[in-house]
């Protein structure tokens, strides 16, 4: 369980990018958390692996207050949560196989990690996630030389490969055009259904959160403005969490019809 | 008609002064140093007009190079030395200069004062010239490879270093932050998210360094660490041009096969 207590992150230069944040997230949940850019959404997954710190309240995940973990305790927090990326982050130089292994690193002795030599079982979890996703006859070819989808899927894997109970996901399609965006978006959903992680999702198109999402979470300058279920949100839902009215811009759909 | 204000192209912002101050200095600090005046070193380009011409020792080798001189066991075996001492420091000083530059980098080193004592050492290594090394070691462990080897291992770590230090300023920092949100330990990190990216760099510092080391062999056998170095400072004291030119050819092969396999090592990585 994920538990935000009068959650607040000050940016140094005076930007508050959460407000007093009341918010608890069940296991196994997928939430959408929809918001303009700036609202506060990539701070509010950050917080929750502790790449971001609050500068005030209380942040419970998995029985722990991530505040106030040791550099072990939060390494250990990391373990148990994947993340995926707009940029999907991958190390292009070097193979697909590699990094996922990355997402097992928590596992594998540092000596290891620097010889290269993986255990059996490591590679074994990695190849397992390369074949959710579908993607495991790329497992040894370079990641610069992957198109933009079969890249966060690599992403997806190697969040995977952690055995996580969480994934937070920072606007994972922002970079990818329609088609792809729904492909990346039915693997995350897939994950949570079969496996049960909890799944947290940044999304800034509307269409795709109330496709997807079974509760979704509205940000408006750092403060919460919605919590529901997607299909009580409607229009005038997202009119209050944009504040403005909607355009053809805040859809995928539409957009992709421009 | 009136242009919306959206559609006004914008005027082009004033260059700054920097780069124009910046080449006046050059030029300014380059013709100091050609100026006669008191504090000048009073070169003159006349010499290069009224001595070249002259009949020169020098020349008349490099007219009539002794190739046979490259082929002779002596020189052969004073060669092969010379790479050695160059394979053997260039290997050790890569090893130890990749965690250095590493280290020397703000996210390698978050912690201040280990990242200042590597940069601090660096600096240290880097201000000796390879000739100060080499006596250095001369003295302590006395004459043949053995110092030798020292000094071109603290050479390269000086040179790969730097190099490799000032590509890790340009790498891609986001499997760095995926790296930390999967739990990965630090150096686990660095192993996985950035060697990867300046490996291929990497790799070609170190055969440059390599290159240098070679070359940098006649210094050593001059002062008595070793090598090709020793029959060249024996050639030139006794005038033998000749059998100079005849061994530089070997160095000419050498940088010419390191060039070679240094681009096909880079395309196979890259």
């Amino acid at each position: 369980m994920i538990r935000f207590e009068r959650a607040s992150v000050t940016y140094s230069g005076g930007v508050s990018a959460l407000r007093d944040l009341e918010l608890e997230i069940q296991d196994g949940e997928f939430v959408v958390v929809v918001g303009l850019s700036g609202a506060g959404k990539s701070t509010l997954v950050r917080a929750i692996n502790g790449l971001v710190s609050l500068t005030a309240g209380r942040l419970m995940v998995n029985d722990r207050d991530v505040g106030s973990l040791s550099a072990a305790g939060l390494r250990a927090l990391r373990a148990e949560i994947g993340m995926i990326f707009q940029g999907f982050n991958l190390v292009n130089r070097t193979t697909v196989l590699n990094n996922v292994l990355m997402g097992r690193l928590h596992q594998v002795p540092t000596w290891r990690t620097l010889v290269g030599a993986y255990p059996h079982d490591d590679v074994e979890i990695a190849m397992q996630a390369l074949e959710r996703v579908e993607i495991v006859e790329k497992a040894f070819v370079r990641a610069s030389n992957l198109s933009g989808g079969q890249r966060q899927r690599v992403g997806i894997a190697r969040a995977l490969a952690q055995q996580p109970r969480v994934i937070l996901a920072d606007e994972p399609v922002a970079s990818l055009d329609p088609p792809t965006s729904h492909v990346v978006m039915r693997y995350l959903q897939q994950i949570n259904r079969e496996l049960g992680i909890t799944t947290i999702v940044n999304l800034h198109f509307l269409d795709l959160a109330t496709a997807y999402a079974d509760r979704i979470i509205g940000l408006r300058a750092g403060e919460l403005v919605y919590d529901g279920t997607a299909a009580d949100a409607d229009a005038s839902v997202f009119e209050s969490i944009y504040g403005r009215s909607l355009t053809a811009d805040d859809t995928m759909a539409k957009q992709a019809a421009l | 008609m009136t242009v919306p204000a959206a559609l006004v192209r914008p005027r082009r912002p004033p260059r700054s002064a920097f780069a124009l101050i910046a080449c006046a200095a050059a030029a300014a600090l380059t013709l100091l140093a050609m100026w006669d005046w008191k504090y000048g070193i009073g070169f003159s380009f006349r010499s290069l007009v009224t001595e070249i011409t002259r009949k020169n020792a020098v020349i008349e080798g490099l007219l009539h190079p002794n190739w046979g001189q490259a082929l002779r066991p002596r020189t052969r075996q004073a060669f092969i030395e010379t790479l050695y001492i160059a394979v053997l420091g260039t290997t050790g000083g890569a090893v130890v200069a990749l965690p250095l530059a590493l280290w020397s980098t703000r996210f390698g080193a978050p912690i201040t004062w280990f990242r200042v004592v590597v940069r601090a050492l660096t600096n240290v290594i880097r201000a000796v010239p390879d000739i100060l090394w080499a006596l250095l070691f001369v003295a302590l462990v006395g004459i043949k490879a053995l110092p030798g080897i020292l000094a071109l291992f603290f050479f390269s770590i000086a040179v790969i270093t730097k190099l490799t230090a000032d590509t890790l300023d340009g790498i891609d920092m986001g499997p760095l932050e995926a790296a930390d949100a999967a739990g990965a330990r630090h150096h686990q990190m660095l192993r996985l998210a950035v060697v990867p990216q300046i490996l291929p760099t990497y790799v070609s510092f170190v055969l440059y360094a390599f290159e240098v080391n070679v070359r940098s062999s006649v210094v050593l056998g001059l002062v008595g660490a070793g090598g090709i170095g020793e029959r060249l400072d024996f050639f030139s004291a006794n005038l033998r041009w000749d059998a100079v030119w005849g061994i530089v050819v070997l160095f000419f092969a050498v940088v010419f096969v390191i060039e070679r396999f240094s681009t096909w090592l880079r395309r196979r990585l890259v």
